[in-house]
């Protein structure tokens, strides 16, 4: 009932945001005031706390926009539910944060025709019209654009190895997948903290091994992004693809000296960066900003920890040149995407597009990066910035963050060990970043079996790594997908991928 | 109401509407009852509004199960199917599986955990000293007001390999570690132990409330006819208990296919899930998860009928043998 009751106000809103930018427009030629009432805006939230509607950040990002604007903020955990609750309720916001990106329900909306393709007006907008083109390309479905897309770091991934461990054993940073795997069952077998307890072990890896750690690694053997085109035009999957398969009897091996967690099956994101700081293992596969975390825990538990990390974004295998799976998607985090709803006309979307733009520049950038100057964080002459008072930032500002437009508008020097590396090496990656060839393009069996197919693949990829099933029980649970869903959503995007390509 | 929410609250809705019918009266003397007792109707009407617009209106969302719902078409402009998708599902191996595990785990909760409450009544029964009987009562209670993720997570804690104390001290003692997370045969062990640890204490309320009503004279006279304590409460307690206890298996027969979905959620993974995908669990992937809403409400509604069915057969059943049931 609650959603009647806003659908009407959004609808009123909308109406009246119509008449009056409409006005505007006529007069003076200058719709930017706050006229049509507040912008609103559908975002997704990663933090627990909601921030408040008066904050600092909110108010100075009206203030630099000239815009008023709400947020109705999205646990992220809830997203999809969400989503589709919203969308069949009609009670969508102006603007409306779609993501994951490989989300079934995301891209059917998406295509739905419900939304504005923004493609012809993003050149009149100064940022928008700078947009990364390979993020473009990954972010346009069929051809065409649904939302502005959310630009993130291409390839974030890389390996962190404790340093302070392979000084006390004597080796060196590993650069290739053999001495990886040395180091990692070092790690196991010689006492790396030297504690004189047999208490560690090599990668600490997680639940979502298959779709973050494990996946980075396969990249390394040359393995593709969920699906490779050979050179008949053909796509295929990467799941039974030579390079997986070979990183995963590697994997494997490597589990079986137990240099890995046991239980990563059931581990939780927060469980392991537990077991990182409390210094159970020494080799995480994630992305190259994490180390920073992973001190400050380990700080946290005991001031004197001897925690150094090596950061390692050059790992490669055999003779498989450098190469990196992008694990965003090619720099697409998601869509800013306008219904046609409530953004009714041309008059009004130019307002919400010109919105975007102006969160895109440097000043707000800031604002939803660091925060307010003197209250979040202080600049010293050289640019270095640092965050004052944590708690504040974490709680006005942070939340903000993970709704930015872009990731990398500026890159802020920080006096944070291991944040100026990382952020150096994550940059580095880019020119070397594998991204998956069929990602714009639609298959209407993927949306619907995609996720059935990822899943059972994801289940059967642990049963193989933990000794359950053995290779031939692996290969044969893929050729059973291929049945289930799989070899349609392969055909369905060779012929697609072919059409745009052929 | 959202499609989703329909979706969810169908299948436990459905059992509920068994409320069978008012027996048929003469039609002149309905009336002038329905006024003489308004005031009594006039305090229902909260109650019925409740079911009216929480339980029964959501159930039209129901009809999404013989469409191909899009959230963005919405009920009104998604194309109508029929039974397209029960005859996918139960046409998928999917369904086999779904029903095996549900099963065996219902048999499992009523053979196992469905006793322990009435055990634990009659063992708090006897306790005579009366601080002891409260504070333990109090203590038993408290898992029920735990979440289940709180619950899951503190077995985690203790059976995990990785560490885990009860892994520790099984390896101390010199045996393997077990890995009770993870191994399939081990699932429905600790799922069906942790469902006891949690509702066991809670269970025994009703027990104990209908102990008290039981004629003290009884027990005194069995006492000196020379019945003992084990007598008593085989001959005495058990016996007139068991009205509350047959209901309360009705009850739980009507729950069979409804386990819910949070605990198996959370104790389930890669490696336990042929075991532990139930049709709870399978609703939210299918549903929310892949986004097949109708499928995905499908699967609930056919889950629903069968406890609808499964409640009505064993009221029957009861009712033969001549017990109350509960309707």
């Amino acid at each position: 009932m609650r959603k009647n009751l806003f659908a009407k106000g959004a609808a009123a809103a909308a109406v009246a945001a119509l008449a009056l930018t409409a006005c505007g427009s006529d007069g003076s030629g200058d719709d930017d005031g706050a006229a049509g009432g507040p912008i609103t805006w559908m975002a997704t939230l990663h933090t627990p706390v909601t921030p408040d509607e008066d904050g600092p950040i909110q108010t100075a990002l009206e203030k630099h926009t000239g815009e008023d604007f709400k947020v109705q903020w999205v646990p992220a955990a809830s997203s999809a539910e969400k989503l589709n609750a919203a969308l069949s309720s009609g009670a969508l916001a102006d603007m409306v944060s779609m993501a994951p990106v490989d989300s079934s329900t995301v891209r059917q909306s998406l295509t739905s025709g419900m939304f504005w393709d923004v493609e012809p007006y993003l050149k009149d907008f100064p940022n928008l019209a700078e947009i990364d083109p390979q993020t473009l390309d990954a972010a346009r479905l069929d051809g065409k654009l649904y939302g502005v897309p959310f630009q993130k770091i291409k390839a974030r991934y890389g390996v962190v190895v404790r340093q302070d461990w392979l000084d006390h054993l004597g080796l060196e940073v590993p650069h290739t997948i053999e001495d990886l795997e040395k180091v990692a069952v070092a790690f196991t077998k010689d006492d790396p903290d030297g504690n004189g307890k047999d208490d560690t072990t090599g990668f600490i890896d997680r639940e979502e091994s298959f779709d973050l750690g494990f996946r980075s690694l396969s990249g390394y053997f040359g393995a593709g992004d969920d699906f490779e085109v050979d050179d008949a035009g053909q796509v295929r999957s990467t799941l039974d693809g030579d390079a997986f398969k070979q990183a995963m009897e590697w994997y494997r091996g490597v589990y079986e000296q137990g240099a890995v967690n046991q239980e990563f099956v059931t581990m939780q994101k927060t469980n392991q960066q537990d077991a990182i700081a409390r210094g159970k293992g020494g080799i995480v596969v994630t992305g190259l900003f994490e180390a920073k975390g992973y001190l400050a825990l380990a700080q946290d538990a005991d001031p004197e920890t001897p925690m150094k990390w090596a950061l390692v974004n050059d790992m490669t295998s055999g003779d498989v040149p450098r190469r990196i799976l992008t694990d965003t998607a090619g720099g697409l985090g998601g869509w800013l995407s306008f219904p046609k709803s409530e953004v009714k006309d041309e008059a009004e979307l130019q307002r919400v597009l010109g919105f975007a733009d102006k969160l895109l520049d440097e000043e707000a950038f800031g604002l939803m990066t660091n925060g307010v100057e003197g209250t979040h964080y202080s600049q010293d002459a050289d640019g270095v910035v640092t965050i004052e008072d944590q708690t504040a930032w974490e709680q006005e500002v942070q939340p903000y963050s993970s709704s930015r437009l872009s990731e990398k508008v500026v890159t802020y020097k920080s006096t944070e060990p291991y944040v100026d590396e990382g952020n150096e090496k994550m940059l580095e990656n880019e020119q070397y970043a594998v991204v998956n060839p069929t990602q714009s393009l639609s298959s209407e069996a993927y949306d619907r079996q995609w996720t059935t197919v990822h899943d059972a693949a994801k289940d059967a990829y642990n049963k193989y790594v933990v000794g359950q099933i053995e290779m031939a029980d692996y290969e044969a649970a893929i050729e059973k997908l291929r049945g289930q869903g799989l070899g349609d959503i392969e055909q369905e995007l060779t012929a697609a991928y072919a059409e745009v390509n052929g | 109401m959202s499609a989703v929410t329909a979706a969810k609250t169908a299948a436990p809705t459905t059992p509920t509407t068994s409320g069978g019918g008012v027996p048929a009266r003469p039609r002149r003397k309905r009336v002038p009852a329905l006024w003489k007792h308004k005031a009594l109707y006039l305090m229902a009407v909260p109650g019925i509004l409740y079911f009216i617009l929480f339980k029964y209106a959501p159930m039209g969302g129901l009809v999404i199960a013989f469409q191909d719902y899009l959230p963005f078409l919405g009920i009104g402009g998604s194309p109508w199917v029929g039974f397209d998708h029960f005859v996918r599902f139960f046409s998928e191996d999917t369904f086999y599986v779904l029903l095996r595990n549900t099963l065996m785990i219902s048999l499992g909760m009523l053979i196992f955990a469905f006793p322990v409450p009435v055990i634990l009544a009659l063992l708090l029964n006897e306790v005579r000293t009366k601080w002891f009987q409260r504070s333990i009562q109090s203590v038993v209670y408290l898992p029920h007001f735990l979440s289940w993720v709180i619950v899951v997570s503190i077995f985690y804690v203790l059976l995990t390999t990785d560490g885990g104390s009860v892994n520790n001290l099984l390896v101390s003692w010199g045996f393997d570690p077990v890995p009770f997370l993870t191994d399939p045969d081990w699932l429905r062990p600790m799922y069906i132990f942790q469902e006891i640890w949690k509702g066991a204490g809670w269970g025994t309320i009703v027990y104990l409330a209908a102990m008290t009503a039981v004629d003290v004279q009884l027990y005194e006279a069995s006492e000196l006819d020379g019945a003992g304590r084990m007598r008593q409460a085989w001959h005495i307690t058990l016996p007139a208990i068991r009205p509350t206890i047959i209901v309360m298996f009705i009850l739980a027969i009507g729950d069979f296919l409804e386990l819910g979905f949070e605990h198996m959620f959370l104790v389930m993974n890669s490696l336990n899930r042929d075991v532990a995908d139930i049709f709870d669990t399978y609703v939210y992937t299918a549903g929310i998860e892949n986004g097949q809403l109708s499928y995905a409400a499908a699967v609930g509604l056919f889950k629903g009928l069968v406890g609808l069915v499964l409640v009505v057969f064993a009221n029957r059943l009861a009712k033969r043998f001549g017990e109350e049931g509960v309707y």
